[in-house]
């Protein structure tokens, strides 16, 4: 311990500090010194305090206002009408809105699948084979992401459009001979999807691939076995912990998208998204949004909860 | 080279490079087009500057560009803030009750469809009676910045746990805040800056949360772009885009080679 260590309950004159004006220049520097050396709880948390003020508002309110809001109905203009009714969450199982969310789902879990299956492949050829280059081309995968996603869909549809530059190439060479209807269908749609959520499957593999030691593929090829074998039964196991972060968080973002359907779907592809995005912007029924809203967190819960349960289970054991 | 099982990963190389050219193709099409000298985006009809140009002149384009880029150093400036001392509690205070549920509650909004999040934010502003407006947008916007800067932020802390040097300050005769300003602060430095630059980018990129709670006077160069998709687009989107995009691995570059030189001690 230092030894101008200011012991929290002495009086200001006391304290050596106050007495040697050299070193303790105001009372602000020996105020601010005790919040900083934090030796009592209360420093703690005055200096949490703009923290936790900003996420009490703008997440844990929010948040559980929304939860309420689905518990009451719309009244007329749109009005909030403080009554509690379950008609919200009886609507969502309607003939009209039960397909958005089941579509929402598969098409979620499609796209988590097909980042899985692409990423994989990116992950650990970067992790086991691009050497010092590694880190470049991972700053590579990210750039995307970090570009506007808007001007990235719109890159799409030059590309997917009827006169698009896909179809005018596959004419061209006399491919086809009408143009092929991408846009406005699941097919682009999902593309879309992978596009935009592919480096969060990439990331978490590629970090969980680069902890596997090396010595244990080293192993398991001195004891013959072939680079199959080697994959399946010790590199795939132990990226487990991988798999199953870049699914999380691949689905999570995919589940609630809205963009990637309003521009290259149609009515026929809204995800709950877009659902929520109307009732909150266009049909002004915020009461039904909300209770989508908590169906869209309630689903992605448990979700998380058996991500939670497999590491928790002997599954965390595999990672090193 | 190669640390792997197969000797001449030819197959494997390939996929990875099928998957780059899928990732960069809208790009190099979205930067080509920008140069087209064609109001239609489909055809190559010959190189213009002509986007570049008209970009410059558009005010409104220009307006939303400097309101984004208000907001994003805004918000990423408070966010830095918020996140040093939240993450100089969680790392250096004596452990206090429901620490570690706090450290994991900072990374909700980064678990949290953000349509959700829009939405809720702008059913409390709307409750709480507080009008929308530019202060609005940037206080929302730290609520998703906040577990980029925390996480930059508390990497660096902990990482110079047990460096002592604060302490070696104070045997010296610092107090406790001059330690602080004078010697813990100049070594966050690197992580200041790279949590900073992806608060920036995140929040100059967003869409969905300033879509919700961005109110009527205020227009983000996204919300800008995205009124223009929906009411008909011209090549100038391009031409911005494509600056954008050199402003944005610039960011990206530099953010990496940082902490790569200076994060890594």
């Amino acid at each position: 311990m230092p030894p101008l260590q200011l012991s929290p309950g002495a009086p200001l004159a006391s304290s050596p500090a106050a007495r040697s004006p050299a070193l303790a220049r105001s009372r602000l520097d020996l105020f601010l010194s005790r919040l900083i050396a934090g030796e009592r709880p209360s420093a703690s948390h005055a200096l949490m305090a703009p923290a936790s003020l900003w996420l009490l508002c703008g997440l844990v309110l929010p948040l559980l206002l929304i939860l309420a809001l689905s518990l009451t109905r719309r009244g007329p203009y749109g009005m909030v009408v403080w009554e509690f009714s379950l008609g919200n969450y009886a609507k969502i199982l309607d003939a009209v809105y039960a397909p958005v969310l089941g579509r929402s789902l598969v098409y979620a879990a499609t796209t988590t699948f097909l980042c899985l299956v692409l990423g994989y492949g990116v992950a650990y050829t970067l992790s086991f084979y691009a050497g010092r280059r590694r880190e470049m081309l991972i700053v590579m995968i990210m750039l995307p992401f970090w570009t506007s996603c808007l001007v990235a869909i719109y890159s799409w549809i030059i590309l997917l459009g009827r006169e698009g530059l896909i179809n005018n190439l596959l004419i061209g060479l006399g491919l086809i001979e009408t143009p092929i209807q991408f846009l406005n269908r699941p097919f682009a749609v999902i593309l879309g999807l992978v596009y935009f959520y592919l480096p969060f499957m990439v990331l978490p593999l590629y970090a969980c691939l680069e902890k596997i030691p090396r010595a244990l593929i080293e192993a398991a090829k001195d004891l013959g076995a072939t680079p199959r074998s080697t994959f399946t039964k010790v590199t795939l196991p132990l990226s487990m912990p991988g798999i199953a972060a870049g699914c999380l968080l691949t689905f999570i973002p995919c589940a609630g998208d809205f963009l990637t359907a309003e521009f290259l779907g149609g009515p026929r592809t809204y995800l709950i998204g877009n659902l929520i995005q109307n009732q909150f912007m266009v049909a002004q029924d915020w009461a039904f949004g909300s209770a989508v809203a908590v169906v869209l967190i309630a689903v992605l819960l448990i979700g998380f909860y058996g991500y939670l349960r497999l590491e928790g289970s002997g599954f965390e054991a595999g990672r090193v | 080279m190669g640390l792997g099982p197969l000797r001449r990963p030819w197959g494997l190389w390939s996929w990875c490079a099928g998957v780059y050219v899928f990732l960069y193709l809208p790009m190099a099409v979205m930067m080509a087009f920008s140069f087209n000298n064609a109001r239609r985006n489909v055809v190559w009809k010959g190189f213009t500057f002509e986007w570049y140009r008209r970009l410059a002149s558009n005010h409104e384009m220009l307006a939303a560009f400097l309101t984004s880029l208000e907001l994003a150093v805004s918000a990423a400036l408070a966010s830095l803030a918020l996140g040093v001392l939240a993450s100089y509690v969680l790392v250096r205070h004596p452990p206090f009750r429901g620490r570690k549920a706090y450290t994991g509650f900072i990374n909700v909004p980064m678990m949290l469809p953000e349509v959700v999040l829009g939405v809720g934010l702008l059913t409390f502003f709307v409750r709480a009676n507080i009008p929308l407006s530019f202060p609005t947008l940037v206080a929302a916007h730290v609520i998703f910045c906040l577990p980029y800067t925390t996480g930059a932020i508390r990497a660096r802390l902990l990482s110079l746990r047990n460096a002592n040097i604060e302490e070696a300050a104070m045997d010296l005769g610092a107090t406790e805040w001059t330690a602080f300003r004078k010697v813990t602060l100049p070594l966050l430095r690197p992580a200041l800056l790279s949590g900073g630059l992806l608060a920036f980018t995140m929040s100059f990129e967003d869409f969905v949360t300033s879509f919700f709670v961005a109110g009527i006077g205020v227009e983000t160069l996204p919300i800008r772009i995205y009124s223009m998709m929906k009411f008909g687009i011209t090549p100038e989107v391009n031409a911005l885009a494509t600056l954008l995009l050199l402003v944005t691995t610039a960011l990206l570059l530099g953010q990496h080679f940082l902490t790569r030189e200076k994060g890594q001690r």
